[in-house]
């Protein structure tokens, strides 16, 4: 088992992955859109003892984390987002959702200055619920009526990500302190649950795009990340 | 897929693009719709770098105008390729009039020596 | 002459425009016909018309319009630029080019035709025209920074590394201002003019430029693997060392940082204690690292092997952990591996019993994990016996009757006993102690369409699919690109000797792949945009060989082989290994695939019906949809009446054999194709590759065997350059 950043390439056998295990799909293309938006974000976690079938063979995929930045932020804060999160069944245990997700949050505040990163999860989702709420500290801001397409309700959670601000700046302050290169901080946490299952995958439906139908999409660079996150004005 | 701009619209026009061919049934698919329809918009196509000087910009632009084109192809076109050899790997390998024509000047217009080196496994 | 609008008319000209751009096509349309009522012959508003009525899917009507507006108007841009986009949508691309390149000349001042000539040409591959288009637009707006990377990705497309550093460097010295650390787009092109730099094969010049440029560079991770790459390349061990180490602490479940660190302390694959030394301190840094444990035991070996495996199995048993016997698979190539491994699950399971221990609660933990991963060794091919795997697997069962892995691998364990129909129930079995995950959903119906349970699968599919989707199940995953379930689906169909079917299903996913090469068009502007290049130019790379993928060789292959027996046996088939149906059986056979047909059909019917029952309307808008194209041939009737299943072969394999040369079965389908077709050359070709592939392959010798033969019998009759290759490759 193998955690690595995600790449083009993957997508075939994510969608595989999410088809298998979720009744929230998506169409290839969504996934390109979200490799070539944010590519720091995404992760997957490859199944590295699977004996080569043929000389084609494609990294097979055990799990995955497809996440982004909200394009336009409805509180104005720039915050990531996880569209889809899912691990095999036959892949419990092995904490995977969790490092996964600890990768992705940190590029989120490394690469795009993520102040928070937030989530949609059925009510129902047992395991799901306390990964996020136990293991990776998430806490749960409202309830979603509704939000999946069976009519089940979600919880909206949503994590803090100044920690990881904090962390950056820390081990900065080290390395320029000693002029050179300490190694970062383990950012896997200190949290010592036991694995727990990260039960049923978690997906992501999103809002009704038609209650901002007039605004377009800004695809264009992330502007109002300067303002946003303070500006580190320490010595470089 | 982008659609024809006449001279009299202005440039901020946004082309939306349908990318599902069915109407978004759910949420999700109307998320995903959403975010896929305005992939391609030649709006944000003028946010002029405010700091490149359209001066300077111009001014390095010269250099590259005098780029030399990538390494000159010695003149193939002084190879002598047969017709009928065209027309042969044409139809007895099945590529193109064009393809035909550059493998045979690849091996001086040897029809034979052409097949067979096809014919060499590509790995 | 094109006709003069008057102001009145100009305006609603551009409303038109409008309208198809908001694709208010009926309004459109109305707006066109008042033009057209007062200026019968105004070209482009024809052009235009032409357009909306493409994108309602009319598309004979909207050619043949436009072939008239440019009748009238063969000097309009306009009319050109909408004749290419029709070549476009339509998937044309060669005449698409020709249409954009035509309007261009008539008004090279367009940036929107040069835009949509450039994203065709990058599409097609046409590099040369790419660069050539995208010099252009940087000549025509330089102070765009978007202009200058495009040309330089151009360049690098084509193959002229140094031609696109320059680009980029030659416009960050025209630039004066220090672009902001938060610039996406500077961060970025500094890391793809990296990339630049060590595809070159210039290291030292890539991590000189990493180290100076790309300090602040956003994609911290990049950055510092980049660097590590690099050191450790320019053999600055001890940097590297640091490197690695860093991105270890970043990063413990990355096997490759390991695996580099251990390399770059010159570790030799024989120095176990060593090597050991640095995962034990990992494992005791990162307790909950799999890859800091499991990796020694890939180059751990007798004792150390055995006591490192069995702290390893004894946490994993502990835990539970569902994939530890497929984590350690790999390692039975290795005999003494395949054999410690279970007599340590063995030994794991005396001291369970003897250690009277309170039963864990969680009965997939401990007794349960080992059990489970002794059922699922026996089963094993490199290590089989299903009688003692079914033993292994009751007595699991027996702990803990709930759950599913437990219950699959049974299912597994029949499927290799040959029982499909009992693998088939025993896996619903599973299914049904966990009717809300759609895992064992998804695998219940694999194993129904095993079984050849088309219609059960498909209704078991069903309650994960989406309720309100037009068509059913079946709709929704051909809608979602559920490719294993096509190719399953068509392969079921095809043992049950459904011909029409089986091609439906085949057919689909080569369309699939054809909107998956689709899929990158709108990226070509979209990246450039967002300006994250690195990531754009490994989609272009992954597009390249997009076929390459095991989704499309398996489902190609089968409709080869299927064409093959189409061809073959024209008066029914025995399914698709070729077997002779004499009279009696193609009669049954043919009765067989009418009825399955008729179920078919009669599911879908149903599943449309249940759909329909369910508010279609819910997602209607005001707004009016492209017309979903209709499926002429739903069934696959049209497919399996073909007068040329060879011909219809052909459009499968010739990307099977481009893409994976190296799979000899593509060879040898390749082979059999053009042997019928008389492609003698081709043939010959397909044959070399297997040989090299694998000379003692007996398909390969019998193939060698037949051209022989046929060489023999036709040689006179061929033209001779071709005698004269046959006879030279074959003396």
């Amino acid at each position: 088992m193998d955690i690595r950043l995600l790449h083009p390439s993957d997508i075939p056998l994510i969608q595989h992955a999410n088809l298998e295990n979720l009744p929230e799909n998506y169409f290839l293309k969504y996934y390109l859109y979200h490799a070539l938006s944010w590519p720091q974000l995404s992760f997957v976690a490859v199944d590295v003892s699977r004996p080569a079938k043929t000389p084609y063979d494609y990294p097979k995929i055990v799990g995955y984390v497809l996440a982004k930045m909200e394009e336009e932020p409805a509180d104005g804060v720039q915050h990531g987002h996880i569209t889809s999160l899912s691990v095999m069944r036959t892949h419990r245990r092995l904490g995977i959702a969790e490092k996964l997700m600890r990768q992705s949050q940190q590029a989120m505040v490394e690469t795009f200055g993520a102040r928070y990163v937030s989530l949609h999860v059925r009510v129902s989702n047992q395991a799901a619920i306390h990964l996020y709420r136990n293991t990776l500290k998430f806490e749960t801001e409202k309830t979603e009526a509704k939000y999946y397409a069976d009519g089940e309700d979600a919880f909206c959670m949503k994590l803090d990500l100044d920690f990881i601000k904090q962390q950056i700046k820390e081990a900065e302050g080290e390395e320029d302190e000693d002029g050179k290169k300490k190694s970062k901080k383990a950012t896997n946490g200190s949290v010592e649950s036991e694995d727990q299952d990260e039960g049923e995958p978690v997906g992501d439906v999103g809002r009704d795009p038609e209650a901002d139908k007039k605004i377009k999409v800004k695809v264009g660079r992330g502007l109002g990340v300067g303002e946003l996150v303070e500006r580190d004005e320490s010595k470089h | 897929m982008a659609e024809p701009q006449p001279p009299t619209i202005h440039e901020g026009a946004t082309d939306d693009i349908e990318t599902t061919t069915k109407p978004p049934a759910s949420a999700e698919d109307r998320k995903a719709a959403a975010a896929l329809s305005n992939l391609d918009s030649s709006s944000a196509d003028n946010n002029d770098s405010a700091q490149v000087d359209k001066a300077a910009a111009t001014n390095a632009l010269n250099s590259v105008s005098e780029k030399k084109a990538l390494v000159e192809v010695p003149a193939k076109s002084k190879v002598k390729v047969d017709a009928g050899d065209v027309a042969l790997l044409v139809a007895e390998l099945e590529v193109t009039k064009a393809r035909a024509t550059e493998l045979l000047k690849q091996h001086d217009g040897d029809a034979v020596k052409t097949i067979r080196a096809f014919l060499q496994p590509a790995f | 002459m094109p006709q003069v609008l008057s102001t009145k008319e100009a305006n609603l000209f551009r409303q038109v425009i409008r309208d198809y751009e908001e694709k208010r096509y009926r309004a459109g349309l109305k707006a066109a016909e008042q033009i057209l009522k007062r200026n019968p012959k105004h070209g482009d508003t024809m052009s235009m018309k032409a357009l909306i009525m493409n994108a309602q899917g009319k598309t004979e009507e909207a050619f043949n319009l436009a072939k008239e507006a440019l009748k009238v108007d063969f000097k309009s841009h306009i009319c050109w630029h909408v004749y290419g986009i029709l070549y476009r949508t339509n998937k044309n691309f060669e005449e698409a080019i020709k249409a954009y390149k035509f309007a261009l000349k008539l008004e090279p001042e367009s940036q929107q035709i040069q835009r949509d000539l450039a994203i065709l040409q990058v599409q097609t591959r046409d590099y040369e025209g790419y660069v050539q288009s995208r010099f252009a637009m940087l000549k025509a707006r330089p102070q765009l920074r978007q202009n200058w990377t495009a040309l330089a990705i151009a360049h690098h497309l084509e193959g002229n590394l140094q031609e696109a550093e320059r680009i980029l460097t030659t416009y960050e010295k025209s630039v004066s201002a220090v672009p902001a650390k938060t610039d996406f787009e500077n961060s970025e092109a500094l890391l793809y003019k990296n990339s630049i730099i060590a595809e070159q094969g210039e290291t030292e010049r890539a991590l000189e430029h990493l180290e100076q440029e790309c300090k602040k560079c956003l994609d911290r991770l990049a950055v510092m693997e980049l660097r590590a790459r690099y050191l450790a390349k320019l053999g600055r061990k001890e940097e590297a060392e640091t490197a690695y180490r860093a991105l270890i602490d970043r990063n413990p479940d990355h096997t490759d940082y390991y695996k580099r660190l251990v390399e770059v302390l010159d570790l030799t694959a024989d120095d176990e204690a060593a090597q050991k030394a640095i995962f034990d301190e990992y494992s005791a840094k990162y307790p909950r690292s799999d890859a800091a444990r499991r990796l020694p035991l890939d180059f751990l070996t007798g004792d150390e092997f055995r006591s490192a495996a069995k702290a390893y199995l004894t946490l994993m048993f502990n835990k539970g952990v569902p994939s530890t016997f497929a984590n350690l698979k790999h390692l039975y190539s290795d005999s003494y591996k395949k054999e410690t491994l279970p007599s340590l699950a063995e030994e794991y399971l005396q001291e369970v019993k003897n250690s009277n221990a309170e039963a864990s609660s969680d009965s997939s933990k401990g007794e349960g994990a080992a059990l489970f991963f002794l059922a699922q060794h026996y089963n094993y091919y490199m290590s089989r016996d299903l009688a003692k795997a079914l033993e292994y697997v009751e007595k699991a069962i027996q702990l803990d009757p709930k759950s599913v892995d437990f219950q699959m691998t049974k299912a597994r364990i029949y499927k290799h006993q040959g029982d499909i129909a009992k693998a088939a129930e025993a896996m619903d079995q599973a299914r049904l102690l966990d009717t809300k995950d759609r895992y064992i959903n998804t695998k219940a119906a694999k194993y129904q369409l095993r079984n050849n349970e088309n219609e059960k699968a498909l209704n078991t599919l069903g309650l994960f699919t989406r309720a309100e989707t037009v068509g059913g199940p079946l709709a929704d995953l051909i809608d979602m690109q559920a490719m294993w379930f096509l190719t399953e689906d068509g392969e079921a169909w095809q043992r049950r000797g459904n011909v029409a079917l089986a091609l439906k299903r085949y057919h689909t996913v080569f369309n699939i792949f054809d909107i998956w090469q689709e899929d990158q068009f709108d990226f070509h502007s979209f990246s450039l945009r967002k300006g994250q290049i690195r990531a754009y130019m490994d989609m272009i790379r992954w597009e390249d060989k997009l076929r390459e993928h095991p989704f499309y060789f398996r489902a190609a292959l089968d409709a080869v082989n299927l064409y093959l027996s189409m061809y073959d046996k024209p008066e029914g088939l025995n399914g698709a290994n070729g077997n002779n149906a004499n009279g009696d059986d193609a009669a049954e056979k043919k009765k067989a695939a009418k009825k399955a047909k008729k179920e078919a059909q009669k599911a879908e019917k149903e599943a449309a019906e249940r759909a329909a029952k369910q508010n279609p309307n819910k997602a209607q808008k005001d707004k009016e949809e492209e017309v979903k194209k209709k499926d002429d041939d739903p069934n696959g009737v049209k497919l399996a009446e073909t007068k040329d299943p060879l011909g219809d072969a052909m459009k499968f394999l010739e990307p099977l054999l481009q893409f994976s040369p190296k799979n000899i079965e593509g060879q040898i389908a390749g082979f059999e194709v053009y042997i019928r077709r008389k492609k003698y050359l081709l043939a010959a070709k397909c044959l070399k590759a297997a040989q090299v592939l694998d000379k003692d392959h007996p398909k390969v010798q019998e193939l060698a065997a037949t051209m022989q033969k046929t060489i023999g019998d036709v040689l006179e009759s061929l033209p001779p350059k071709v005698q004269e290759v046959l006879k030279a490759e074959f003396a």
